[in-house]
């Protein structure tokens, strides 16, 4: 399987500078994209390049999230100190196991004429091969004889033909076109368009997250990806594959900020059954059910707002007082209508996320949910404002409804409580890790809401809210292109997402139509002359009170 | 008793668990005890930060006497054991010109960089910690060590400037595996040599750096600093190698702890009282062994949600809900979590005082900077956020004073820092704080 695939790439190799290359050389481009590989992106690319059997270990850098999105701040960041330290071990310890006697059989196409010196026509074959690999595009004959001079002034004070192979590996691993991938965009009349390897890196991280395989990279080397065509043929190829739901994993994971909870802690004392297995596993229930329901069962997106339909393991299984049947680690899961339950926003997750540590927040909530399914981001509240009377459980106000509302009364804090609060407020019946509850403090809970001229009772009324919001799948394909592109979520232009709308509306509010559409608009490969400059103003998701 | 010792790293550096560390011998050092009889090497001066969210409480923390001998307060009486070894600064301002006052971020920006942040979550200079380290860690395996002490690598408020902040450690095993891991020679045993490998390596990151020029073309401006970052990383990364083919000089007598295994990191008080004095021993003996000459710890965010167990609101929030005590005049339950921000910083000090080296202690050879993001942390409020400086850095710095700023900029005490960390500089800062005053009182 991989000497095929390693074959078809040789095949690339023979046209090293070729095409549209030429206009590289030319001086007529210029780099409109320069974005830092997130951890997932790179252990994708090593799997897929090297093989599982090939271990990653060490820590990334944290990305931060920018207007919604942690995908926003790979075009923002660069590499620290510490971070470039951990990426060069890295790239020391994937390119020792490549070439080692356990892996070198499968993973180094060719013998040398010697195991104790320089083979020039077989370490050109390696660098050549894996570079194309990793920078994503063939290597000039400069870049190619850089690794070359390297590998071979290591072979000969090693005495070792891999050793050589192992520190040329080790320098492509660590070098700026492997960790940062370049978007090249060349000038034809007035706008700049994506050149073909570009075009082939944006679409396979975007769909699969990963690096792109050796038939998208044939495709832009034979220029048919910049063809109306081609690109559609390798559009539909990827579609096809069942390597689409790593990439809508990677995308959802993004945008339901679901990384968040990496770093949520909640109080032991106040919900002991906290901890363990359920982060994780909350998590791992909320991606299921979308991948299920936008993937598998192709269904209408607008759905994960009022689906019952969900997966469980035995430690969600437990928190939601679900008997678990099942001898595989995951089941599939109907909750009962009477569940209260309508949805991903009805989950452990989104309900645990945006919470205190042992008390729920409808604030918190509602700002999250508006921003991650309305686009709707709630500004921060003004510097000076007492919030004493929220939090005064001994007075007269017992819910955190009455709490809100007395201070959604004063005229500063209305207009924003107003927006954000109905949708917390309706979820109120769920506690700060999800579990159901009817009362707080001795006193029923009034889970009802008016948003935008709608009302609305509890979770269930909530998700239907939302389903029927033509802002909810709006949102969805403005943060789907800000996430292919890497730009600021806010700043995305109504009309540069108009095509995949339209395409995403007409099939029902199917995903693969909104990716497509989004894949094949002619926006998607263009880029407006400057370089995107990025602002890092942050959404506070988790950290406004 | 030393051959045990090696025998016990090497057992650490092929995977075993727990080892026990042997203490050091005394004989490294001279007869004065000023140098290490080993290397004859003058101890270098180091610098630390510590970052606490969420400020102290004004009417509990500002003594009422200035200069020495100031009234210890309750607020300041976990560090009562260090107050001949530090100095506290009331009063000083965050002035923030036409900028926006990021909540929880434009205080502490300022205090690092002596500059306003034009944006939120970024800094528009490189911090302190990264000016004084370029100067005095040359030479040292690590240029600087973060660690964050509620579990989030996140947590650091070290910078090259921009959005990127250095990732901290964010647990005691990760901190302690890249100080005393692989790679990690005891400087003290007898068979020290330089690895081979690295030499290899070097070859390797200078054809990296060779690729800048080629890289940098057609880079837009944005994309050309943050690519200057990298290269200056890998820069970096050279000359730790660099550092790390020089036997390092031993300084303190110190035992290196066995590897402290996993625990639980996160925002619970209770873990983070456990874990940042593991974290700052940690750093305290890196600093010992010379692996770094400047340490930054962070316990938490600026907005710190960190908790105390059956307080369903945590830190930030409470600062923001509960209602004044008319009778007090203050929030009592912020009062109380400000106490403990004091209790885990006395913990810090505590360990760095703890290593005993030359004619002093860890301590004495360093100069830490602990502040923070607020002042008043229910309305955001950046006027007067607690600093404090601790250590004499190897007696460049007068301590025991009580300094009330009385609305002087807060780039005065960053300057104060600098000219006694030895940077040549004149003034610092920018706008309303750009200054040329360093509290001269206070340097030795």
């Amino acid at each position: 399987m991989r000497s095929k695939v390693i074959l078809a790439i040789a095949a690339l190799l023979s046209c090293a500078i070729c095409g549209d290359l030429a206009a590289w050389a030319a001086g007529s481009t210029q780099v409109v994209g320069l974005r830092r590989l997130s951890e997932q992106e790179y252990r994708n690319s090593i799997a897929d390049i090297f093989g599982k059997d090939i271990s990653v270990q060490g820590m990334f850098e944290p990305q931060i999230r920018i207007s919604g999105l942690l995908a926003t701040s790979t075009s923002v960041l660069s590499v620290t100190p510490v971070g470039f330290e951990a990426f060069s071990k890295m790239a020391d310890g994937i390119a020792l196991q490549v070439t080692d006697e356990k892996h070198r059989g499968e993973l180094v196409s060719c013998t040398p004429k010697s195991a104790t010196a320089a083979d020039e026509a077989c370490a050109s074959e390696f660098l050549g091969h894996y570079g194309l690999l990793l920078f994503r595009r063939p290597l000039t004959a400069s870049e190619l004889k850089a690794r070359m001079d390297l590998a071979r002034s290591m072979t000969k004070s090693s005495g070792d033909f891999y050793t050589g192979l192992r520190y040329g590996l080790a320098q492509l691993l660590q070098s700026p076109n492997f960790l940062f991938r370049k978007e090249v965009a060349m000038r034809k009349g007035g706008t700049l368009a994506l050149e073909p390897y570009s075009r082939a890196t944006r679409l396979s991280y975007l769909m699969w997250d990963t690096t792109p395989d050796s038939e998208l990279l044939q495709s832009a080397q034979s220029g048919e990806l910049n063809t109306v065509a081609g690109l559609e043929k390798q559009v539909n190829r990827l579609l096809a594959s069942p390597r689409l739901e790593s990439g809508m994993r990677a995308f959802f994971t993004d945008m339901l900020a679901l990384d968040t909870f990496d770093t949520v802690s909640k109080d032991a004392l106040i919900y002991p059954k906290w901890g363990g297995a359920m982060p994780p596993s909350a998590k791992e229930e909320t991606l299921r059910t979308v991948i299920n329901l936008t993937l598998r069962e192709n269904g209408d997106v607008r759905d994960m707002m009022t689906t019952r339909k969900t997966f469980l393991n035995r430690s969600m299984a437990a928190l939601y007082d679900v008997d678990f049947t099942f001898d595989d680690d995951w089941m599939a899961h109907e909750f009962p209508k009477e569940s209260g339950r309508s949805g991903i926003v009805t989950q452990v997750s989104m309900l645990s996320m945006f919470s205190h540590p042992g008390q729920s927040s409808p604030t918190k909530r509602g700002v999250a949910l508006m921003d991650i399914f309305l686009c709707e981001p709630t500004p921060t509240p003004p510097a000076n404002v007492d919030f004493s009377a929220i939090n005064d459980t001994t007075g007269p106000l017992k819910t955190v409804r009455e709490r809100l509302m007395a201070h959604a009364n004063t005229p500063t804090c209305a207009s924003c409580h107003n927006h954000s609060d109905p949708i917390g407020l309706s979820l109120e019946g769920f506690d700060t890790i999800g579990g159901r509850r009817l009362t707080e403090n001795g006193q029923l809970i009034d889970l009802s809401a008016s948003l935008q001229g709608k009302k609305f009772q509890d979770g269930t009324g909530l998700g239907q809210y939302l389903r029927d919001n033509p802002r909810f799948p709006a949102c969805m394909a403005r943060k789907l292109y800000a996430y292919a592109k890497a730009v600021d979520t806010e700043e995305v232009e109504p009309s540069v997402f108009k095509a995949a709308y339209k395409s995403f509306t007409d099939s029902g509010f199917r995903l693969r139509a909104l990716i497509k559409g989004l894949a094949l608009s002619p926006e998607f490969f263009t880029a407006s002359p400057h370089v995107q400059e990025v602002s890092a103003g942050q959404t506070k998701l988790a950290s406004s009170p | 008793m030393k051959l045990q010792r090696r025998t016990l790293l090497r057992g650490m550096f092929q995977g075993s668990v727990a080892v026990m560390g042997v203490p050091f011998l005394d004989c490294f050092l001279d007869s004065k005890g000023q140098a290490l009889a080993a290397t004859g090497q003058r101890i270098p001066t180091r610098f630390s930060t510590f970052f606490f969210g969420l400020g102290l409480t004004t009417s509990l923390w500002v003594p009422k006497k200035a200069g020495l001998d100031y009234d210890t307060t309750v607020q300041l009486k976990p560090l009562e054991p260090f107050k001949k070894k530090m100095n506290v600064f009331s009063g000083m301002r965050v002035m923030v010109d036409d900028n926006p006052n990021f909540q929880h971020w434009s205080g502490n920006a300022a205090i690092a960089t002596g500059i306003a942040p034009t944006k939120n979550s970024q800094f528009d200079s490189k911090t302190i910690d990264q000016t004084i380290a370029d100067v005095i860690s040359r030479g040292t395996r690590y240029k600087t060590v973060q660690a964050a002490a509620s579990g989030d690598p996140k947590h650091c408020y070290s910078s090259l400037g921009g959005a990127n902040t250095l990732p901290a450690e964010p647990t005691p095993l990760s901190l302690y595996t890249r100080l005393f891991g692989p790679g990690f020679q005891d400087p003290s045993s007898g068979d020290w040599k330089p690895d081979p490998q690295v030499m290899l390596q070097q070859s390797v990151l200078s054809t990296v750096s060779d690729e800048r020029k080629d890289f940098m073309k057609d880079l837009g401006a944005g994309d050309r600093a943050r690519m200057d970052q990298y290269f200056t990383s890998v820069r970096e990364a050279e000359l730790q190698m660099a550092a790390e083919l020089k036997r390092p000089d031993v300084i303190a007598k110190v035992a290196i702890p066995g590897n402290p295994g996993e625990m639980p990191v996160n925002y619970a008080l209770p873990n983070v009282r456990t874990v940042t004095p593991l974290m700052a021993k940690l750093g305290a003996l890196a600093m010992a062994t010379d692996q770094t000459r400047v340490f930054n710890l962070a316990i938490s965010e600026p907005g710190s949600n960190i908790f105390v167990p059956g307080d369903p609101l945590g830190y930030h929030i409470t600062t923001h809900m509960e209602a004044i005590d008319t009778a007090l005049g203050y929030q009592p339950k912020v009062a109380e979590y400000n106490i403990y921000s004091m209790e885990i910083l006395a913990s810090v000090l505590k360990e760095m005082d703890a290593i005993q080296e030359g004619d002093g202690t860890l301590l004495d050879h360093s100069l830490l900077m602990a502040y923070s993001d607020q002042s008043y942390a229910k309305i955001h409020a950046v006027d007067g956020i607690p600093i404090m400086l601790a250590g004499n850095a190897s007696g460049r710095m007068k301590t025991g004073y009580h300094i009330a700023g009385g609305g002087n900029p807060v780039s005065r005490v960053g300057l104060t820092v600098q000219k006694a960390m030895g940077i040549a500089i004149d003034n610092w800062g920018k706008g309303s704080m750009e200054t040329r005053s360093a509290y001269t009182e206070l340097l030795a």
